[in-house]
């Protein structure tokens, strides 16, 4: 058995602090982190890469030509990404009320981190959902 | 105080500075931004983009510094740049070489300084990415990654704007 760094999916159109996140990540051997931008582009890293956990920024405002603000969580659930449907998944939102909360539980979300907040806040759940993985190899 | 030494290749060292021309240049959001979003990360009063000049240090960005630029001989990041991995003073007073600092016994009142140098691919250290308090701390392992890293976008933001080369070799 040997271990290897989680691979993570990190959603985040704000491009200062998803950069620093992604590189604090590796550096610090935490875990090796993909960056998207958009929910579009994590719908294209999903369809070809398989990861350990995401943490998604969503945008409750926004228009989502596939599924609103929450399809992107339906998508990881349904099997129809290359991931485990029960990988860990933490969101980041602007607000947040008891119906969302509720939604978000049903789709199996572990974190919820309330917008504004420091690059650290993730750092440190990305260093608590990213021990290393086990993996047989040979 | 210890005054920094000049590192060995300083001739070039200050041609490679020069050539990037941002020197006595206006602020630039992009630099400003990042600074900016150091000093929240970190929750420090101050930070700057500072750049190692012959007779001085200058802030091409600057967060909580009113003055522009300091003596290079009580410079901070004159001592950082002597270095490749982060120069740290977790407590200046308790620090030889700054107790009697004037940027320590006098405004800002340092306690504490974390630099990280600047170097171009060339090898030239221009200046840093530092943060500084007036109260001692102490920076952690994710603290440490995370001031590399912000160090590492602005050395790619320092890149961007420049199509010369960097310099030469050390």
């Amino acid at each position: 058995m040997s271990a290897r760094l989680p691979d993570l999916l990190l959603v985040e159109p704000e491009a200062l602090l998803r950069r620093t996140i992604a590189l604090t990540a590796r550096s610090a051997h935490l875990a090796s982190v993909t960056e998207a931008a958009s929910i579009d582009a994590a719908r294209s890293l999903l369809g070809t890469r398989r990861f350990d956990g995401a943490f998604i920024a969503l945008d409750l405002d926004a228009s989502h030509a596939d599924g609103g603000p929450l399809g992107l969580l339906e998508l990881l659930r349904d099997a129809r990404t290359g991931s485990d449907t029960a990988m860990p998944v933490a969101v980041m939102l602007e607000r947040c009320d008891a119906g969302l909360l509720a939604s978000l539980k049903q789709f199996g979300v572990s974190k919820v981190i309330l917008k504004p907040f420091r690059a650290r806040i993730v750092i440190d759940a990305i260093a608590e959902l990213g021990r290393p993985v086990r993996t047989a190899q040979g | 105080m210890l005054a920094p030494p000049f590192p060995a290749n300083e001739a070039r060292r200050l041609g490679a500075l020069r050539e990037l021309l941002l020197l006595d240049t206006p602020p630039e959001q992009r630099f400003d931004k990042l600074v900016e979003f150091a000093a929240r990360e970190f929750e420090v009063p101050i930070v700057l983009f500072s750049l190692v000049d012959t007779e001085r240090q200058w802030f091409k960005a600057r967060v909580g510094m009113a003055a522009c630029s300091t003596p290079r001989r009580i410079s901070f990041c004159a001592h950082a740049i002597l270095q490749t991995d982060l120069f740290i003073v977790p407590d200046t007073l308790q620090d030889e070489r700054f107790a009697d600092n004037p940027l320590v016994t006098g405004d800002p009142f340092m306690r504490f300084y974390a630099g990280a140098p600047l170097i171009l691919p060339s090898g030239f250290a221009i200046g840093t990415l530092c943060l500084l308090d007036i109260k001692p701390r102490q920076l952690d392992e994710i603290d440490r990654s995370m001031l590399a890293a912000l160090r590492d976008l602005l050395l790619e933001e320092v890149l961007a704007q420049d199509m010369l080369p960097a310099g030469g070799q050390p």
